[in-house]
């Protein structure tokens, strides 16, 4: 069972990427914000006595969850579509190289300098914007897989789909965010 | 069985999303002020909340053991229909028990009376008793009032 210190540093290490995962989903603070805090006590509340090696898997399934009734309980017409229908599973197989786009490893680390310090934050804002244009579950399946550093099981028992679903919509997510940083002359 | 040019654009793929993880990780590190303000003081509610529900799991056990003060949890625990079975029962044989006792010392309160009655009726008359105006009164009505 998980005591509250550690339930407290378990939030305290996952906090901060869920909330920016909630914003590339909604794209709105206080709706992130919201989202984030609702998973947090649902979290605390149902499952606080869990063991601890357990708490990240049920709390990429609460975020998931909440993230879905945030897009269920828009009012508005336009909203409800326009969102949902980005976690319909999109079905374009064009083929394509990422070894083509892809430039290799990143040179070793510079000293920073203010130029190369707002060069750093358009890139990452660059990134930003193009994770944000994934469609919703290719940019889950891609932020759990790499941000989160879960196993591609772990990634599909999150997500509630087959690990191969999971492999596909990493890969596309790649393919789409290479060609497009690429498009942009951005190296990640 | 994965071949080799596949097997290279999966590490290239994994290499490439570790890459763009590790700009968002350093992204997420410098949010603004009040929303890291906001995300602790969601942590703090969120482990507040689960402090109650101990605190309050601990107070129902604690009153559930306190024999005597089982009304005091009505409605409150999940146990909550055992709880209220067992206190109407025993409010019940509260309430017979007192019964039964008050029957019981009524029934020794008339035998007591019927005892000295009995003895006073059995006894002779004490010589005393003629000098009594009242009980002359009495022997002089007394045949009049007799069939």
């Amino acid at each position: 069972m998980a005591t509250e210190q550690e339930l407290s540093d378990f939030l305290k290490s996952v906090e901060r990427r869920a909330y920016k995962r909630s914003l590339y989903h909604v794209r709105d603070d206080e709706a992130a914000l919201d989202i984030v805090q609702d998973s947090m006590m649902r979290l605390a509340e149902h499952y606080g006595d869990k063991p601890v090696t357990e708490l990240p898997m049920l709390f990429q399934r609460i975020l998931s969850n909440c993230t879905l009734d945030w897009f269920r309980r828009q009012k508005t017409r336009k909203a409800l579509f326009s969102n949902l229908n980005d976690f319909e599973a999109d079905t374009d197989d064009g083929e394509f190289d990422l070894l083509e786009t892809f430039p290799g490893a990143t040179p070793p680390e510079e000293t920073e300098s203010a130029e190369t310090q707002t060069q750093r934050r358009e890139t990452l804002a660059m990134i930003e914007a193009q994770i944000q244009e994934l469609p919703a579950r290719q940019r889950e399946a891609f932020l759990m897989r790499y941000w989160e550093e879960m196993d591609v099981a772990e990634t599909a028992a999150a997500m509630g789909c087959s690990e191969g679903s999971v492999k596909t919509h990493c890969s596309r997510a790649v393919q789409a965010l290479s060609k497009a940083l690429a498009a942009k002359g951005i190296r990640p | 069985m994965m071949n080799t040019t596949q097997f290279e654009a999966r590490t290239a793929q994994d290499r490439f999303g570790t890459m763009i993880a590790a700009r968002l990780s350093e992204g997420s590190a410098d949010l603004p002020y009040d929303i890291t303000e906001r995300l602790r003081a969601a942590r703090m509610q969120a482990l507040a909340r689960r402090k109650v529900e101990q605190t309050q799991s601990q107070a129902a056990t604690f009153l559930a053991s306190a024999g005597g003060s089982a009304t005091l949890v009505f409605g409150r625990e999940p146990g909550g229909n055992w709880s209220r079975w067992t206190s109407a029962l025993s409010l019940f044989a509260l309430v017979a028990g007192l019964f039964v006792i008050s029957a019981m010392q009524d029934d020794d309160v008339a035998n007591e009376a019927a005892e000295v009655d009995a003895a006073l009726l059995t006894d002779d008359l004490p010589p005393a008793a003629y000098t009594d105006p009242g009980f002359l009164q009495y022997l002089r009505s007394a045949p009049a009032s007799q069939p």
